[in-house]
C-alpha cells in the first residue's frame, strides 16, 4: 500500500493531543494505524507532551489521593476490559473501527451506499463509511463545513489528484469537488462530516450528492 | 513569572522515570510508584486543567491514569516510548474517554430508549503501531530549534491561543502562526530524513 496523501500537520497534532472531535480522531486514527510515516510524526508530539507534561507547573492534589488510588488497586487488582465488538461481517474493517457499532447499510443514490457509524455523540461531526460502485461520479459540489475522508479499498480521483487505500483527503469549504470513482472495483471510505454538501446544481439539489455515471 | 511553562527551571535532577515503572512491573514496588506518583499526578492535573478540564474532572483523570500506570507498568517499553510521554498518552486517553462518556450520559438522559451503545473506551490511537524507537524520535525531536519546540508545546499541547503564545514568546501575533507552520513543517522533514 503505497500512501501518497497524507493528513496535514497540524490535524496530526491535534489528533497526537488528543484534541479532535470523535469522528476526526477515528479518521486519523485509522490512517496514522495504516501509515508509519504519520505514526512517526504522531509519536514526535507524543514525545514533546511528555516533555511539556515533565515539566508543567504541578497543581495540588486531594491530600488523600494517593491512598485512594492505592486502596483502589489493592481493591480490584484487574482492569475490566471490554470485549471487542468485531462481528464476523466486519472482518475486512481496520482493527480500530471494530471497537465501533456500525449501521445497517443504506442505499442513497444507485451504486451509492452508506454505513453510519455510531459514535458517542461528544462533536459535532458524522462519521460513516461510504460505498461507491466502480466508475461513479459525484457531482460538482462544494462543502458547508469540513470533510475527511480516507480511503479503505478501491479508489477515486478529483482536482487533487488519484486517491487510493490509506490516502485521506481534506476537503472544506474553499474547495470543488468533482471526483469519480475508480474502474477497478467499488470505492469504500471512512467519512467524518460536519456541516453537509452543497451541490452546485438544480438536479444536484434534487437527487442528493451521488449520481451513477 | 508563573506563566512561562515549559522553560528551564535551573538544573533539573534527572530522574529514570522508565527505571521505576520497570520497577513496578517487575516487583510492584510501592516506593517506586510513590515517587512516579508525586511527580506526575500534580502535572497531569495541571495539564488536564490547562486543556480545559474542571479541577473535579482533572483530578479524577490524574488519578486514574496513575492506577492505569500501575496496573500497565509491564506493557511500557522504555524502547519505544519515553516515560512522561507513555504517562502523557494514558491521561490523553482518560480525557478523550471522560468527555465521550459524559456526551453519552447527556444524550441516554435526553433519551432514556437509547440502546445501550458499547463504549470505545480506547480511541483508535492504540491501534498505532510503535514504529520507530524512542531514541530515534527524540534524536529527531532535539533537532528542532527551542523556538520551535516550544511554540509546538504551548500551541497543541497546552492548547494555548496564539495572542497568548505571542505574549508569552513576546513575538508579534502574526509570527505565531508562521512559527508554527514552519515548526511543523521541519519536524516533518527531519522524520522523513530519519526514515
Amino acid at each position: 500500500m503505497t500512501i501518497s496523501h497524507h493528513p496535514p500537520e497540524d490535524l496530526l497534532a491535534d489528533f497526537a493531543a488528543g484534541k479532535l472531535e470523535e469522528a476526526h480522531q477515528l479518521v486519523v486514527g485509522v490512517h496514522v494505524a495504516g501509515c508509519t510515516r504519520c505514526a512517526r510524526f504522531v509519536q514526535a508530539i507524543e514525545q514533546l507532551a511528555g516533555a511539556t507534561l515533565e515539566d508543567f507547573e504541578p497543581v495540588p492534589i486531594a491530600p488523600d489521593a494517593f491512598d485512594r488510588v492505592m486502596s483502589r488497586i489493592d481493591n480490584s487488582p484487574e482492569d475490566e476490559a471490554a470485549p471487542p465488538l468485531a462481528s464476523a461481517t466486519d472482518h475486512d474493517l481496520p482493527p480500530a473501527l471494530r471497537k465501533y457499532r456500525i449501521g445497517k447499510r443504506r442505499r442513497i443514490a444507485p451504486g451509492l451506499s452508506m454505513r453510519p457509524i455510531e459514535l458517542s455523540g461528544s462533536g459535532k461531526a458524522r462519521a460513516f463509511l461510504l460505498r461507491s460502485a466502480p466508475g461513479s461520479r459525484m457531482l460538482e459540489h462544494t462543502h458547508t463545513g469540513t470533510e475527511l475522508t480516507l480511503v479503505l479499498e478501491g479508489s477515486f480521483s478529483h482536482e487533487g489528484g488519484r486517491f487510493g487505500p490509506g490516502d485521506f483527503d481534506y476537503g472544506d469549504d474553499e474547495i470543488e469537488h468533482r471526483p469519480v470513482v475508480g474502474d477497478e472495483g467499488p470505492c469504500v471510505c471512512l467519512v467524518a462530516m460536519t456541516g453537509g454538501l452543497r451541490m452546485n446544481g438544480f438536479l444536484g439539489r434534487l437527487i442528493g450528492p451521488f449520481v451513477r455515471l | 513569572m508563573r506563566l512561562f511553562i515549559g522553560a528551564s527551571k535551573g538544573p533539573k535532577a534527572k530522574v529514570d522515570w522508565a527505571d521505576l515503572i520497570g520497577r513496578v512491573a517487575s516487583h510492584g514496588d510501592r516506593a517506586a510508584f510513590k515517587r512516579l506518583f508525586e511527580h506526575f499526578a500534580p502535572r497531569i492535573k495541571g495539564l488536564m486543567q490547562r486543556a480545559g478540564c474542571s479541577s473535579d474532572e482533572a483530578e479524577e483523570i490524574a488519578q486514574n491514569a496513575m492506577i492505569a500506570v500501575w496496573r500497565k507498568a509491564s506493557l511500557f517499553d522504555p524502547a519505544t516510548a519515553g516515560a512522561a510521554a507513555w504517562i502523557f498518552t494514558i491521561a490523553r486517553n482518560l480525557r478523550i474517554d471522560l468527555f465521550r462518556r459524559r456526551a453519552r450520559a447527556d444524550r441516554l438522559r435526553a433519551d432514556s430508549e437509547l440502546p445501550d451503545a458499547p463504549d470505545p473506551a480506547e480511541p483508535a490511537d492504540a491501534a498505532i503501531s510503535r514504529v520507530q524507537d524512542a531514541a530515534r524520535i527524540e534524536a529527531a525531536i532535539k533537532q528542532l530549534s527551542t523556538e520551535q519546540s516550544m511554540v509546538v508545546r504551548l500551541s497543541f499541547i497546552e492548547e494555548r491561543t496564539h495572542p497568548e503564545i505571542a505574549s508569552l514568546l513576546g513575538i508579534p501575533l502574526g509570527t505565531v502562526k508562521s512559527r508554527i507552520r514552519l515548526a511543523m513543517n521541519r519536524l516533518r522533514d527531519i522524520l522523513d530524513e530519519e526514515a
